[in-house]
């Protein structure tokens, strides 16, 4: 219920905004930039979904993680989004949530109205598509959405949950997100519950997104990943291998540095005596655990080129 | 899956086949190939006086939608909505109900057989096939069009009227279906890419506007694209076209005649001349010039022909056949004979105007020759008048208005583009015996039309504001001063206007409401549904999309008790019904006709079979996008109970 009440603010501000998908004037079409050079991304994707041996390749998804990737004229956008598992004991496919939240994402970025700007505005009119579905899609999911201004070489960023995104310079992390948790493995989330479970369900909105915007150079390296990453490669090991990349822009060179990063994540994930950031996050929870977590990995690795 | 998509503006045009062109105007075109091939194509481009149309041929899909009358999703949605017909076709050649594609809100025959069904003004200006909806399309690059290929994705066969909007500024009939009711239904459940035979045109458009007639369609059409497709214009032979174009319009000889600057020369005795010509030569001269036998138009040895012809039928009778007439024919009878323009003057034949299916033919002209005939004007339809280009001046539609509007008892003004606030104003204070006002689609946004006028009027019976924004204030004071209201529209009505307000407003003031349409409104819960209990004349209701709450309680039941002669029920994603509710709408609803579901999940199956056995009048029943039924079982219901079943739901999930 909580949820239809920002939703209908998010619209109210738009329609006062003057936001119409209706076209006004078909002859205010952006221009490209001058001569000058304008930065863009080069990305690639990799990822294991955590039944990886017995699941069949969806594009677009890894297990119940989604992901996009598009460009404008002029900005590049990335997104991950992890969808919460523990929906399927109420007969729910967790994975539909974060992947109707992703393509709407990347439908809304070639939208007339988008606004490279404020990234968080894609999550929350993505929100509000959800509810006009014929099919209900119910569920929850995190979400990490960057966008790549190229008039001004700013990146904006929206995150809510545990997904994230690093941001590595000159061998050191420069940007990086906060994980945002309600208590120990529950993060915040966007989500649709069943009619009925209103309130007996976390639902946080698009509102409670942590936005940080930075400035990025040439040669900048940009991670943005689920916490299947996060929560089982320690930030130095990271930072290793992304501090390999900096500056190249052959797409080979980079996908073959995600494949890595992912099969990393993944043989971690299995590994029931490693010390993961995990682990050391439920100790302090007081909680006893030790090894890797094994859940679905999804890496997007991109460079700034010129 | 994505992919980076550089250039935007030049994404949804297609270069086809270039073509080297043996005229004295073309420039070098580049990369030539084989150019034995080309000459004989290129010599069909060049007219006979001799400029030539166009370097080559390209396609290009659907920039922007510059208007349109109905669309099922809410605004700024991009689920269902009018912009999803641009650009390239994201779901063709896949079949089936997806969001990413044009859907409009209404299907088939139901809405004609609900209680709020509109009888058209002056049905006899109305083509056989006339249109239900239409969608404007603007494209990049003017081009002289030769293909439109409309994707359809679900339901194929809605259009039946393609217009172009020419660079004269004038709207073109490309495409007409006049089999539209002799064809078969099209059943094969497959997308289809609809490339109907245009008509041959030498003017260059980038405007289309497609019409729509829903009555052949089992469920609602989906539209994925719309591809232009013809020879690219060279605007630098604009003005060479222009000239060609008024040449055209003049005629040959008369042309010849402005070449030689003719001048007739009037002799002296021009009079006797003439009519010593028509005494003596006119009869030589026609019966040399044609093969029929004339009559001797002389008086004195002619013997009359006596048969009684429409001349001399007395006027009451020539008046009561040319009510039949639709405006066009009536004007043109009228230009017969001065008796028959007597007739075709008389007020009478004026009292019901319908513009709607001339609406290429509106102009301010017309309107100031309408309100001279039109003395005692009581119905009046406007629709879709003013599309896109301005001939009808909000002025003189004011001041039609002010002449005739104290008689008008019905008026429509669905999508009508020349209306500003003064011209709701002058409504508001002139019309006061207004019965029915629509106002669909009136609602884009800056500069947004002050309706407030509008709570002048007090007779209202019917209240149409589909998809207009309106405030909450001003409706809530029309609603306390029309008491006959019966029938109201308020589907898309914005985030603003909160229908558990209006639904209490309507209890109070409006107790014979007989429909009530809240389609994707707002706002509306339990306490709405329980306020509306009190309005027992109910016969049709829409609470599809809007009654979003979960917890409904005994509202419906309450409401479905007291409104027992309901015959539409339309409870499309209401996402908290359970199966109490619809063994309510079983047990109470006696004489519902149509039923809608649509999207309504966790309900048991004998509760369906339950309605379709205790309502005994059903006709119509969506059950699309709901669980625990199969296919096959819709089959044999809709066999054994004889009931129109609507089930169809999204293929599994792929992309």
């Amino acid at each position: 219920m909580h949820s239809l009440s920002w939703t209908s603010r998010v619209i109210s501000r738009a329609l006062r905004n003057g936001f119409s998908t209706l076209l006004e004037s078909a002859t205010n079409v952006a221009t490209t930039g001058p001569a000058k050079s304008r930065p863009h991304f080069v990305s690639v994707v990799c990822g294991f979904p955590k039944d990886f041996l017995t699941s069949k390749y969806k594009p677009g998804k890894y297990g119940e993680d989604s992901w996009f990737k598009t460009s404008t004229s002029n900005s590049d956008v990335l997104g991950v989004a992890d969808g919460v598992g523990g929906w399927r004991s109420y007969g729910i496919d967790p994975g539909e949530f974060s992947s109707f939240l992703m393509k709407t994402c990347e439908r809304l970025v070639h939208c007339v109205n988008f606004n490279p700007q404020k990234p968080v505005n894609l999550l929350a009119y993505s929100y509000c598509e959800l509810l006009e579905q014929k099919k209900p899609i119910l569920g929850s999911s995190t979400a990490c959405v960057l966008v790549l201004n190229r008039e001004n070489s700013t990146v904006y960023t929206a995150n809510i949950g545990d997904s994230g995104f690093i941001v590595v310079r000159k061998g050191e992390i420069i940007h990086k997100s906060e994980e945002q948790q309600h208590y120990f493995n529950t993060p915040f989330q966007l989500s649709l519950p069943p009619p009925g479970h209103d309130h007996n369900v976390l639902s946080d909105s698009p509102d409670a997104a942590d936005t940080l915007t930075f400035p990025v150079k040439e040669g900048d390296v940009i991670l943005v990943a689920t916490d299947g990453v996060f929560d089982n490669v320690p930030e130095t090991l990271l930072l290793d291998v992304l501090k390999e990349v900096e500056g190249v822009t052959d797409p080979v060179k980079l996908q073959m540095t995600a494949n890595s990063l992912a099969l990393m994540a993944r043989s971690l994930s299995f590994d029931s005596e490693f010390m993961s950031p995990f682990a050391i996050n439920a100790r302090r929870n007081n909680i006893n655990a030790t090894g890797g977590k094994p859940d679905d990995i999804t890496v997007v690795l991109a460079t700034v080129a010129m | 899956m994505s992919s980076s998509t550089e250039d935007e503006t030049q994404e949804n045009v297609d270069v086809h086949v270039p073509i080297k062109i043996n005229t004295q105007q073309s420039t070098a075109m580049g990369n030539a190939s084989d150019s034995d091939d080309y000459n004989d194509v290129a010599g069909a481009l060049v007219d006979v006086e001799g400029f030539c149309y166009a370097d080559y041929r390209i396609e290009q899909y659907a920039h922007s939608v510059l208007d349109f009358s109905s669309q099922y999703g809410i605004d700024l949605s991009i689920s269902y909505t009018a912009p999803n017909i641009t650009g390239r076709p994201s779901k063709y050649p896949d079949y089936g109900d997806f969001p990413q594609t044009f859907a409009m809100r209404t299907y088939g025959i139901w809405w004609d057989k609900a209680p709020s069904h509109l009888k058209e003004i002056h049905p006899q200006s109305l083509p056989a096939v006339h249109s239900e909806d239409f969608i404007v399309l603007y494209f990049e690059d003017y081009v002289i069009p030769e293909e439109i290929a409309i994707f359809e994705t679900f339901n194929p066969g809605a259009i039946v009227r393609i217009w172009a909007y020419t660079i004269t500024k004038a709207w073109v009939c490309l495409w007409d279906d006049a089999e539209f009711y002799k064809r078969p239904a099209y059943t094969a459940n497959k997308a289809r890419r609809f490339s109907p035979p245009l008509k041959k045109i030498h003017l260059p458009t980038k405007t289309i506007r497609l019409e729509f007639n829903h009555q052949r369609l089992h469920y609602y059409t989906e539209i994925d694209a719309v591809l232009l497709g013809g020879r690219k214009f060279n605007m630098s032979n604009l003005q060479n076209l222009l000239d060609f174009q008024e040449r055209q319009r003049k005629g040959s000889i008369l042309c010849k005649l402005q070449n030689m600057k003719f001048r007739p020369v009037c002799q002296d005795n021009y009079q006797t001349r003439l009519q010593h010509f028509l005494d003596h030569d006119l009869n030589k001269f026609m019966s040399a010039v044609s093969d029929v036998q004339i009559k001797q138009i002389n008086n004195n040895d002619s013997t009359r022909v006596s048969h009684v012809g429409l001349k001399d039928m007395p006027f009451d009778i020539v008046l009561k056949i040319f009510s039949y007439l639709d405006l066009i024919s009536l004007f043109r009878v009228g230009q017969v004979s001065r008796f028959f323009y007597d007739v075709s003057n008389h007020p009478l034949l004026y009292s019901e105007l319908n513009l709607k299916p001339y609406w290429h033919l509106a102009s301010t002209e017309l309107l100031s020759t309408l309100a001279k005939r039109a003395t005692v004007l009581k119905k009046l339809d406007m629709s879709w008048c003013g599309c896109t280009i301005q001939t009808v001046s909000p002025t003189e539609f004011k001041k039609f208005i002010q002449q005739r509007g104290d008689t008008l008892t019905h008026l429509r003004l669905n999508s009508s583009k020349f209306l500003n606030s003064s011209c709701i104003e002058t409504l508001g204070i002139v019309c006061d015996n207004l019965k029915e006002l629509s106002l669909r689609n009136c609602s884009l946004s800056p500069p947004l039309l002050n309706f407030s006028c509008l709570a002048n009027l007090k007779n209202l019976e019917r209240l149409d504001l589909f998809q207009t924004v309106i405030e909450q204030d001003l409706l809530l004071t029309m609603l306390e001063s029309n008491p006959k209201l019966k029938h109201l529209n308020l589907a898309f009505c914005n985030v603003a206007v909160n229908m558990d307000d209006v639904a209490l407003h309507v209890s109070e003031y409006n107790k014979n409401l007989v429909s009530l349409d809240m389609w994707k409104a707002h706002f509306l819960s339990a306490q709405g549904v329980l306020a509306l209990s009190k309005c027992h004349d109910l016969e049709e209701v829409d609470f599809g999309w809007c009654l979003r709450e979960a917890t409904l309680g005994d509202s419906l039941k309450e409401f479905l008790m007291k409104c027992p002669k309901l015959k539409k029920l339309f409870l499309a994603a209401v996402r908290g019904l359970t199966d109490r509710d619809l063994e309510d709408i079983a047990n109470l609803c006696p004489n519902l006709e149509q039923l809608d579901l649509m999207g309504v999940l966790g309900i048991s199956k004998e509760r369906y079979q339950d309605i379709l056995q205790k309502c005994k009048k059903l006709e119509l029943m969506d059950l699309s996008f709901c669980d625990n039924i199969m296919d096959y079982e819709v089959a044999m219901w809709s066999h054994n109970f004889k009931v129109n079943i609507k089930c169809c739901h999204v293929p599994n999930e792929i992309r």
